[in-house]
């Protein structure tokens, strides 16, 4: 296990940013093919800290493990460091989303150096997994987000990963300066992963996920045991319909489920209420039979304000 | 002049967001059209002063109704409630509303915003978004034009600013205004003022005599004003990057504007613990400096300056 430090700078006053790397690899190895490489990354957001248990779990793993790894495990926990130590989404003091700058380059402005220095980093590996956690308003049961555009690389990946639902979306141009799409290009499979919610951490997810990464691992052969590693059948939205709750109101919400619950069609998924007058301003529910992976975990909304997402069949909900 | 409502949204706990237009109806129907917006983040105050100076110059000060030829319609502000918290983004969210068109009437809040904003938007010959730099710069005010295949560069030089930043188009800009309206076409383009938060009265007045210039040049407004530049159209392989290796304080000895040579001291970078000179900025080339951070503290390979080459 070797840390290494894969883009600095010096602050203003005292101090240095300094990003890093974790590569695990094995001690010993007499195969003269080409190791496999995979790379995992998160705290791209500095709000989302769920991958960096998901990452400390996979790292105590690997020291415990050290004669199953036959590949190349490079782990970079704490992206956006800056913003994860000052409870920051963006890149503090440009107020930049570094998921919304790839693929940077040398001559852009600092957080376009950071995340080119990450994509050069990274750049070669087989596979690269991109650990997100919603946002401080949505709660997401683990899944994969894969485009469209590389589905058939990365999907057989997904179905590895033990998460609950698999979204492959369309290809959308603004889209093409996130991580997954500027590694995709570069011809690393690379999967998106969502999961809990921001600012905190769901230590069963890390653990979910912790089983899927070594199951996908196991799978590739970058490491090698004879442990059975948990691999859920996810849901996927290659077979159903992905519906969008809004609030049609502005107000306060509160849930009348629990997270990732399965649902009828008609269900009560919350209401939305006015603390001021005890009025309840709009009641929501359920479009379509089907699995709720996203909730709204921060109360306060405005119109449009997303509630959740279900995901569901499309003839049901006409029927 | 009739004063419409755009967009409202309502809140819990502040009063609704009530988007107003002020529309000025033109007197020839064969003349074109325009429409202006001001301030669409927060913390872009002279977007929202030149807008708002506009509309009293064309309620207050054009002696005869008929000689607005054209509708005008100015939306000096759409974000209130990130500028009355001093937000940049949609408070609530942080979302860019200039990232969200050509917005969605069922989606998020701020999609549903630039949805009924750009509904109301659209059918403009001619569109002008007020911005400032998004960038922790200070700058001349300039124009950005998307390299969008459907942007009209002469539309852009009618405003007579010095510079025009004729741009590629990145993937985020496909989700701006200005290259929606372009999509759907408007004739669009950027005016970009730095990010000040206070009113610098020079770059006012600049921001103001350009969209005079234009209302005028465009004939939209049979109004008499004093010429300006003959524009220089700027690409990206036209701007020279200065980039500082060290961090620290940084002091600026030029200002945005001047003619520099090559070689010519730019600023320097004071040792922030121990105040002595750590590093000297020089020109790379000739040219004049566009752009200049504008924070006194500064990272290590920052951009320091931009200097447009030889103009």
């Amino acid at each position: 296990m070797k840390t290494t430090e894969i883009f600095s700078s010096q602050l203003p006053v005292g101090e240095k940013l300094s990003i890093k790397r974790t590569r695990f690899e094995p001690t010993h190895t007499t195969s003269k093919t080409k190791l496999k490489r995979i790379s995992i990354v998160s705290g791209i957001h500095g709000d989302e800290l769920e991958g960096q248990y998901a990452i400390f779990l996979l790292g105590a793993w690997l020291k415990e493990n050290q004669d199953s790894i036959s590949g190349i495990i490079d782990l970079y926990p704490a992206v956006n460091a800056l913003g994860i130590d000052s409870i920051t989404r963006g890149f503090p003091v440009y107020e930049v989303d570094l998921n919304r700058v790839f693929p940077g380059k040398e001559s852009d402005f600092l957080p376009g150096q950071l995340v080119h220095a990450l994509a050069m980093d990274i750049k070669g590996s087989d596979i690269a997994i991109d650990i997100h956690s919603s946002n401080i308003f949505l709660k997401e049961i683990p899944q994969i987000r894969i485009n469209k555009e590389f589905s058939n690389a990365t999907l057989p990946l997904a179905k590895k990963l033990n998460c609950d639902f698999i979204w492959i979306h369309d290809a959308v141009t603004v889209l093409e300066a996130t991580f997954s799409h500027t590694m995709n290009e570069l011809g690393t499979k690379t999967l998106v992963v969502e999961m809990g919610v921001g600012m905190r951490l769901t230590k069963e997810y890390g653990t979910q996920l912790l089983n899927g990464m070594l199951n996908l691992m196991k799978s590739e052969g970058i490491i090698q045991s004879d442990e059975v590693f948990e691999q859920r059948t996810p849901f996927s939205s290659e077979v159903g319909d992905v519906f969008y709750i809004n609030s049609p109101k502005s107000g306060l919400f509160v849930p009348e489920l629990d997270h990732c619950a399965i649902i009828e069609k008609g269900q009560k998924i919350g209401k939305i209420v006015n603390p001021l007058n005890g009025d309840i301003l709009e009641e929501l529910y359920s479009p379509s039979e089907g699995i709720m992976f996203t909730l709204r975990e921060y109360p306060v909304v405005y119109e449009g304000s997303l509630i959740a997402r279900i995901f569901g069949n499309t003839n049901n909900e006409k029927n | 002049m009739k004063k419409i409502e755009i967009v409202k949204i309502e809140s819990l706990n502040r009063e609704p967001l009530l988007i107003e237009g002020y529309l000025f109806e033109g007197s020839d129907p064969d003349a074109p059209s325009v429409a202006i917006v001001g301030a669409m983040e927060g913390k872009t105050i002279l977007p929202l002063y030149s807008a708002s100076k506009l509309v009293d110059f064309l309620q207050n000060d054009i002696d005869d109704a008929k000689k607005i030829k054209g509708n005008i319609l100015v939306i000096p502000s759409i974000n209130h409630y990130a500028l009355n918290l001093d937000e940049r983004f949609w408070p609530l969210d942080k979302t860019n509303l200039n990232m969200m068109f050509p917005g969605y009437e069922e989606g998020e809040t701020t999609q549903r915003i630039s949805k009924r904003l750009f509904d109301a938007l659209s059918g403009y010959d001619y569109g002008i978004s007020l911005e400032t730099r998004h960038d922790l710069s200070t700058c001349l005010a300039y124009i950005t034009l998307f390299k969008s295949g459907y942007e009209d560069l002469e539309a852009a030089k009618m405003c007579g600013f010095r510079l025009i930043h004729h741009k590629e188009l990145k993937p985020t800009d496909t989700v701006s205004l200005q290259y929606n309206w372009q999509l759907w076409g408007t004739k669009a383009f950027s005016i970009v003022s730095p990010s000040d938060t206070t009113i610098n009265p020079n770059t006012a007045q600049s921001l103001f005599n350009g969209l005079m210039r234009f209302l005028s040049k465009s004939g939209i407004l049979d109004y008499k004003v004093l010429l300006g530049y003959d524009s220089n159209i700027i690409l990206d392989k036209d701007i020279e990057i200065v980039k500082t290796p060290k961090s620290g304080i940084f002091i600026p000895t030029k200002k945005v504007g001047a003619s520099v040579k090559q070689d010519e001291m730019l600023g320097k970078i004071i040792h922030s613990l121990e105040g002595n000179v750590i590093h000297r900025i020089f020109s790379p080339c000739d040219g004049v400096i566009t752009c200049i951070y504008k924070n006194g503290l500064i990272f290590e390979n920052a951009l320091a300056f931009r200097v447009a080459k030889s103009i």
